[in-house]
């Protein structure tokens, strides 16, 4: 059966046996080139596909999936469906009223590039990096490229798909000077493959990791840091569920009574856009249909709004936000789009840490009660200058103390898709704890 | 999934089209996740991946695809495709015209389970999982109880053009309980996460109150923790799940997956002392019913226990077959991989530091400040220059030789073949902890393991 027989025959049995069911198949495409030492060393091409479903039950919610498309496993998904719901001692579930969705292309031809090239990009990334003579090894040199189709239908009346993707080219090398070794990382994304270029990856790769070679034990104590782009973005990953409707209703979210309320620094706005010219994770409508559209989550320091899917913003009695999130294999959930912090003003180094690296972000942070202790690279600004690289030290405190703190905000976007899919500039907090030698 | 036929025709393309190698790897996973809630029914999910991949080596060079079209037409067609990525299109060549004579290798059973998944209902598991729910609640700050329960059955087929022909069951529980303890002071909480390759005999053999209690202990004396201390000073690690300060600061750099591409800084070591000498680390795939434990690898190589460093000394990588081509170490039936979805690379399987002849507490005796890691939460190493960083899940001030005040929020950092080096004393309580591991080719499990071990110096990184 293909995904969309399947989708049929799945809305037709529950039919039969009165059951709601949301259907969500998502067809997706993957080519990675590999280049290692002047040679493609590692190939994949992929495809994949699944289909999972939501039932609802006399209120209650269950879901099963499936990548064997045989009637077997279809009706072992819709029995198992039903069986997991009757677990559920909630009894408030519903599939929203669907309608008609139509057809989306966000694609387009923004990966329809011969291969060749496509392989060139790979193989040119490993050449132009290796140019400098301080790196060492290259772990990594790829190109790669991901289509996804998604089609959504239920038994409500929900029907649409949409088609969307985009390429990267990633490189992961290790530079040395005298005893000093980093190892680094560049990853550029794009929907379209000519907006990727392979000599200014490398340049920035070079840039980035070469300019940490070098450095010194910082000295323990309380700095002004100036968080780059992606370690602001890869910080704020772990805490962006406090906005979320469902950890609001599960009791995980600082946020739930602060709607309105000042909470950080007026220098400081957070927007979801699901439709931005750049945007990686555009979508027309969310996971249960519902189209999607802008929202501000902090607007100069006020919570304006939160994210929602249709069971959230029912229980909270609050208005639909277009962030039903759901992958064929999960559960209903609530995610977001493009998260952007506004640009503002512009940042000026005066003395402090610029901030370039965070990791163990999964680890040393904890998204409950905001507290972190992140491991970090970066350099000493000293007089408005990049005076030396520092390392082996960590940046911790309380992520909401830490935004009531923000200076200010540089005035361009660079996006990442790290830790979340999103955009920041470069951003100002003042007293921040850095534990060194 | 995929019959002989089938395999040998796709491996003789692959084999036509000029590949030195080709392997087909099929699986159908069916798995169940349950996730609670104080209780109540939060998630209940159940599926079926079922895919299959294909590996074809040109010298070094390896191409990978996947698909979960399973009938003879589109594999053969996704062999096509690889072939011509690979850039051998057009090439005909006389290997793997004679055929191929399959060796079958079946699993014996070593890891199957005693209490299979349909011998007890859903209810029952919701039942079990109650006794955790309760244990945990060990005081009036403990305000949630988040339990998520995962039950693995996944079949696995492997057959190569070197005429191997092995598959394996791989059935796998696993509970895990969050406690959530708030007060006037602010939110923490406690972990536990046994998880064995056994069926739902796990509750028996990881009672879910003892781990219930474990977790909600622990959420307690986060919350009373002061903030940690900062700078370098003698650290304690703890037994169990701390050995994934040495899975991820030693062992990610002794995989062939970095080893073989000279990014790992124990490259080319093999013979010289690299550790203290009360050091001697193992990988063990044979361990019956670990967490990391299987019958065979992802390649079809039947797995093994491998001492990587004996009292010090490097003895052993951990080798796939692809690491193997290229270092000429031989395998050590390390290759594994997620799913379908991944190539295999060398990844561990259950790893830990074997057990030393210290007392526990002679590795606090003289200590004057320091810090005892009794409990560590996850971390992250970047292996070419061997740095990494822990988080300290429940932590306690050393002070004269005795454990004092807790404290929260300490990240232990530094580089991993310093910090080997510096294991100044090994106790001998050496335990095993489930988790977690992703890297190259995927998440998969693993268990870490040690005794209580003392390391001279680390830097802590805090707040305090």
């Amino acid at each position: 059966m293909t995904l969309q027989e399947a989708q049929t025959y799945l809305l037709q049995r529950a039919r039969e046996k009165g059951v709601d069911l949301e259907a969500l198949a998502t067809g997706s495409r993957e080519l990675t080139l590999r280049a290692r030492e002047g040679q493609l060393e590692e190939i994949t091409g992929a495809e994949r596909g699944g289909i999972g479903v939501r039932v609802v039950v006399a209120g209650k919610t269950g879901y099963a999936f499936t990548e064997e498309l045989s009637s077997e496993a279809l009706d072992w998904v819709l029995s198992e469906a039903v069986e997991n719901a009757g677990l559920q001692t909630e009894m408030d579930g519903f599939l929203p009223e669907g309608r008609s969705m139509g057809r989306h292309d966000l694609l387009g031809e923004g990966l329809s590039v011969p291969l060749e090239e496509k392989k060139a990009m790979a193989l040119t990334l490993e050449q132009e990096v290796r140019r400098d003579e301080r790196v060492q090894q290259v772990g990594a040199a790829a190109y790669s490229e991901h289509e996804y189709q998604t089609e959504l239908a239920s038994t409500r009346g929900a029907a649409g798909g949409y088609r969307s993707g985009f390429a990267y080219q990633m490189i992961n090398a290790v530079m040395s000077e005298g005893e000093s070794i980093k190892q680094g990382f560049e990853l550029k994304v794009s929907r379209e493959v000519s907006a990727l270029d392979p000599a200014s990856t490398a340049q920035e790769f070079i840039r980035k990791t070469g300019r940490l070679l070098g450095a010194r034990p910082l000295k323990s104590g309380r700095y002004t840091a100036y968080l780059e782009p992606s370690a602001f973005l890869s910080l704020l990953a772990p805490f962006l569920d406090h906005w979320s409707g469902k950890q609001i209703i599960e009791g995980k979210s600082r946020l739930g009574d602060k709607l309105g309320q000042k909470i950080a620094s007026e220098a400081f706005s957070l927007y979801d856009d699901p439709d931005h010219p750049e945007g990686l994770m555009n979508a027309p409508f969310d996971a249960e249909g519902t189209p999607t559209r802008t929202i501000y989550l902090l607007r100069q320091g006020v919570v304006e709004s939160f994210m929602h899917n249709s069971q959230t913003a029912n229980k909270l009695d609050q208005e639909l936000t277009g962030h039903a999130s759901r992958s064929y294999k999960g559960v209903l959930g609530v995610g977001a789009h493009n998260v952007i912090v506004a640009p503002g003003s512009g940042v000026g180094l005066k003395d402090g840490v610029l901030v370039t690296d965070l990791m163990g972000v999964h680890a040393g942070a904890n998204p409950i009660s905001g507290d972190f202790s992140l491991q970090a690279l970066g350099l000493k600004i000293e007089s408005g200058e990049e005076a030396y690289p520092v390392e082996n030290f960590t940046i911790s405190g309380n992520f909401f103390d830490l935004i009531e703190r923000i200076v200010a905000v540089g005035d361009d976007l660079e996006w990442s898709v790290m830790y979340l899919a999103g955009a920041s500039p470069i951003v100002e907090i003042a007293d921040v704890a850095f534990a060194g030698a | 999934m995929i019959n002989e036929s089938t395999a040998e025709r796709l491996i003789e393309r692959a084999l036509a089209h000029g590949a030195d190698f080709a392997e087909v790897y099929a699986e159908r996973w069916k798995n169940r996740s349950l996730r609670l809630l104080d209780l109540e029914v939060q998630e209940a999910t159940s599926g079926i991946e079922y895919g299959a991949g294909i590996r074809l080596f040109f010298g070094t060079r390896v191409v990978y695809a996947y698909s979960n079209d399973l009938s003879e037409t589109n594999l053969l067609e996704v062999t096509d495709t690889l072939a011509r990525l690979g850039g051998e299109a057009g090439k005909v060549d006389e290997k793997g015209a004679g055929g191929l004579d399959f060796r079958k290798a079946l699993p014996e059973g070593r890891h199957a389970p005693e209490l299979p998944f349909e011998a007890r209902d859903k209810r029952w598991r919701i039942d079990r999982l109650s006794e955790a729910d309760r244990a945990a609640r060990v005081g009036p700050e403990i305000k949630k109880v988040q339990i998520h329960l995962l039950e693995w059955d996944q079949d696995i087929l492997v057959a190569n053009s070197e005429g191997l022909w092995t598959s394996d069951r791989r059935v796998r529980t696993r509970y895990m309980v969050t406690a959530i303890a708030e007060n006037e002071h602010g939110m923490q909480t406690g972990f536990e996460g046994p998880g064995l390759a056994v069926g739902l005999e796990l509750f028996d053999l990881e009672p879910p109150a003892e781990h219930g209690r474990a977790a909600g202990e622990q959420a307690l004396t986060r919350l009373r923790a002061k903030p940690a201390p900062a700078g370098p000073m003698p650290v304690v690690i703890g037994n169990a799940f701390g050995g994934v300060i040495f899975h991820e600061a030693l062992g990610h750099l002794l995989e062939t997956t970095s080893v073989a591409r000279k990014t790992s800084v124990l490259t080319g070591k093999l013979g010289e002392k690299i550790a203290s000498e009360v050091v001697t680390y193992v990988d063990d795939g044979t361990i019956p019913h670990g967490w990391g434990s299987s019958e065979y690898d992802d390649e079809g190589a039947p797995t093994e226990r491998t001492v990587l460093i004996d009292k010090g000394v490097l003895k052993s990588y951990m080798v796939d077959r692809w690491g193997s081509l290229m270092t000429g170490y031989r395998t050590t039936g390390s290759g594994r991989r997620q799913n379908y979805t991944f190539a295999p690379t060398s990844r561990m399987r259950n790893t830990f530091i074997e057990a030393g002849g210290a007392s526990i507490e002679s590795l606090f005796e003289g200590i004057e400040y320091g810090l005892y890691a009794k409990k560590l939460g996850g971390g992250q190493v970047k292996p070419g220059s061997g740095e990494y960083n822990f988080a300290v899940q429940e932590g306690y001030i050393i002070r004269n030789g005795r454990i004092e005040e807790p404290v929260k929020g300490a990240m232990l950092v530094g580089k991993g073949p310093e910090s080997i080096q510096r294991i100044v004393a090994v106790a001998g309580d050496r335990k095993n902890a489930s988790g977690m591991c992703g890297s190259l080719s995927g998440t998969i499990p693993v268990e870490v393991g040690q005794p209580h071990l003392l390391i001279s110096e680390i830097v802590v990184g805090g707040e305090g």
